[in-house]
């Protein structure tokens, strides 16, 4: 079974080489470039994994987190760090009830293998 | 009919002898000076009031009886020396006929101790010798009261100016000869008053400022008559060390200018200060710098990274292009790193802080040297960890990385091998302070300037932010980290940290 993966991140280069990557390993890919659109896709239908940046324009990738968890509690949210991860976003996003984080400063491999382990329940 | 005038009263330019008289005498009674007229015997045949002040009784009831007892009636005994002493002054003036003074203390009817300065004057009237003897007492009390209190003054200021050791005060002649070299100057320079007393100034100042600036700053103070400006001196030891110079005009009582007067007041601790708050305030703002280029590196190096591992997955690559991506994908992982690095230098990781004893994190630290590159040279490692170490607030990871880092240069500045002593004890105010030093190649002046800085290496393979990561995460202990090296004979690092 492939799953639906929504990726929130407002620069495009980033949206579209994670949908390859994903692509490439079967999922079914949307994306949002905001927490306001990725709510609004949120609402009209059902993702088993949203992908986000935690620092996003607009709504910060941690109030998105909260109010995705608020509709759709069930969502597995995953959260993406850059190089300098910040240790009390991610211990508040972990509050949140986000259930992992993957940085853009580790080699792909890393993050795909990573992503895996965050959705191994959704077998 | 006319008005009558009063006729005008006559004119006596005769004075009027009893009225003078009297008036003399109610002066004289009124006086704020004890006076006396004894007869040969030495009994008071006059008297003014003032010495009801001390008796407490009507003048008129010591008239006739014997000076000595009407004036030491009260706590006569205890004053029986100052008795005895008076009276010989007496007895002198009555041998001699000739006037003396005394000065004693006498206590009156009130307890009060009153210093007294006496005058006594015989009468004598040809043929008959010694008619009396005329005492006059000045109540100087007060007077010296403030003398006293001016000589407290004046060695309490002794005191002060001889217990203060950041300020020298020295004056010369115009020429330019020291004439004058006290307070905190022996402190200051090194030198004693008489190894320098009449040398020329210029020995306390560098050789170039003997030139210039010395001549300089006297012409200012001859045009304004004070000058004030931040120099550098010279020890005895041939050291030099800042200070804040004042220079004044020194005026003889003539009003003739007789010399220079030198107020120098070291400023090297505010210097440090000074340099330190510079040091990190660069250190902040290059940090800032860091972390803004940092994140805007961040995610064109991850999608340009991710997209060449995606094309490496393909699978019929030719081996040229393989080749090239395989470089190129190296490359931008030199740059990640790079780019993880600097992130860590500039991060605000707030330190998740446990009491540690630092001997223990030391001991842990030693062990994990291993798994680093370093010199296969022979190192001994001397450790003299005080048992008594108070425990301090700190991040173990972080200061683990600290002390590897440290291990690790010293490891490095020793090709040949050597020695690294590990100190640590309690300081008195209150950090735990830990001394790391080798036997290495050390460090040269120009070096050791930069050392903290983001960046500066002098290492073929080195990021330069090894030192600077350290810098940072003992300040974010509010601890201090210093450097002491010599070129050829080693490396000291102290870091101070506060007790828990």
């Amino acid at each position: 079974m492939s799953y639906k993966v929504l990726v929130v991140d407002d620069e495009a280069p980033v949206r579209s080489l994670f949908d390859d990557l994903l692509k490439k390993e079967k999922y079914i890919v949307k994306t949002a470039d905001s927490g306001e659109e990725a709510l609004e896709a949120i609402g009209k239908e059902d993702f088993d994994v949203v992908l986000m940046d935690i620092k996003l324009g607009g709504i910060s990738g941690l109030e998105a987190l909260k109010k995705i968890k608020d509709i759709k509690p069930a969502t597995t949210v995953i959260m993406i760090t850059g190089f300098g991860y910040d240790e009390d976003l991610i211990n508040k996003s972990k509050e949140l009830g986000c259930s992992g984080y993957i940085g853009k400063n580790m080699p792909i491999s890393q993050i795909m293998s990573n992503f895996k382990l965050f959705t191994k329940h959704l077998k | 009919m006319g008005v009558r005038f009063p006729s005008p009263a006559p004119i006596n330019m005769e004075f009027d002898t009893q009225q003078i008289r009297d008036s003399f005498h109610e002066a004289i009674d009124n006086s704020n000076a004890f006076i006396l007229y004894l007869n040969s015997m030495g009994n008071i045949i006059a008297c003014n009031k003032k010495i009801e002040s001390l008796t407490g009784k009507k003048k008129d009831q010591v008239l006739g009886r014997y000076w000595l007892s009407v004036l030491y009636n009260n706590h006569g005994e205890q004053n029986l020396i100052k008795q005895h002493m008076f009276k010989a002054v007496m007895d002198d003036s009555i041998k001699y006929k000739r006037p003396n003074s005394f000065e004693g203390a006498l206590v009156d009817s009130q307890e009060h101790e009153h210093l007294v300065s006496w005058d006594l004057t015989p009468v004598t009237e040809e043929p008959k010798g010694l008619m009396g003897m005329l005492l006059v007492g000045n109540d100087v009390t007060q007077l010296k009261d403030r003398e006293e209190s001016f000589k407290k003054i004046d060695n309490t200021l002794k005191n002060i100016f001889s217990n203060i050791k950041e300020y020298a005060l020295y004056v010369t002649n115009l020429d330019g000869n020291i004439t004058y070299y006290g307070m905190g100057s022996e402190i200051m320079f090194g030198w004693q008053k008489n190894e320098i007393v009449f040398k020329h100034i210029s020995i306390l100042h560098t050789l170039e400022d003997a030139a210039s600036a010395l001549q300089f700053i006297i012409s200012q103070v001859n045009a304004k008559g004070e000058h004030e400006t931040e120099i550098d001196l010279v020890k005895k030891d041939g050291q030099h060390f800042p200070v804040e110079l004042t220079v004044s005009r020194f005026i003889d009582p003539d009003g003739k200018p007789a010399g220079y007067i030198f107020i120098a007041k070291d400023i090297t601790e505010r210097r440090k200060l000074e340099y330190q708050v510079f040091q990190a305030e660069k250190m902040a703002a290059i940090g800032q710098l860091a972390a803004g280029m940092a994140h805007e590196i961040n995610n064109p190096l991850f999608v340009i990274s991710g997209r060449m591992e995606m094309m490496l997955e393909g699978k019929r690559l030719a081996k040229k292009i393989k080749d090239n991506l395989n470089i190129m994908n190296a490359q931008t992982e030199r740059i990640r790193k790079l780019v993880d690095r600097l992130l860590k230098f500039s991060r605000k990781t707030i330190p998740r802080l446990e009491n540690l004893n630092i001997n223990e994190v030391i001991e842990g630290v030693l062990p994990l040297l291993s798994y680093h590159k370093l010199p296969a040279s022979s190192v001994e490692i001397d450790r003299v960890l005080a048992p008594n170490l108070s425990p301090v607030r700190g991040d173990l990871n972080q200061l683990q990385e600290v002390f590897i880092n440290i291990l690790v240069n010293a490891y490095q500045a020793m090709p040949q091998g050597g020695k690294i002593a590990i100190e640590t004890r309690n300081s008195q105010d209150g950090f735990a302070e830990i001394t790391i030093a080798d036997t290495g190649h050390g460090i040269s002046e120009d070096v050791l300037k930069n050392i903290f800085m983001p960046f500066f290496s002098t290492k073929k393979e080195g990021t330069g932010l090894g030192l600077s990561i350290c810098y940072n995460i003992i300040k974010v202990h509010n601890g201090s980290i210093d450097i002491e090296s010599k070129v050829n004979e080693g490396t000291t690092f102290i870091i101070k940290l506060p007790f828990a």
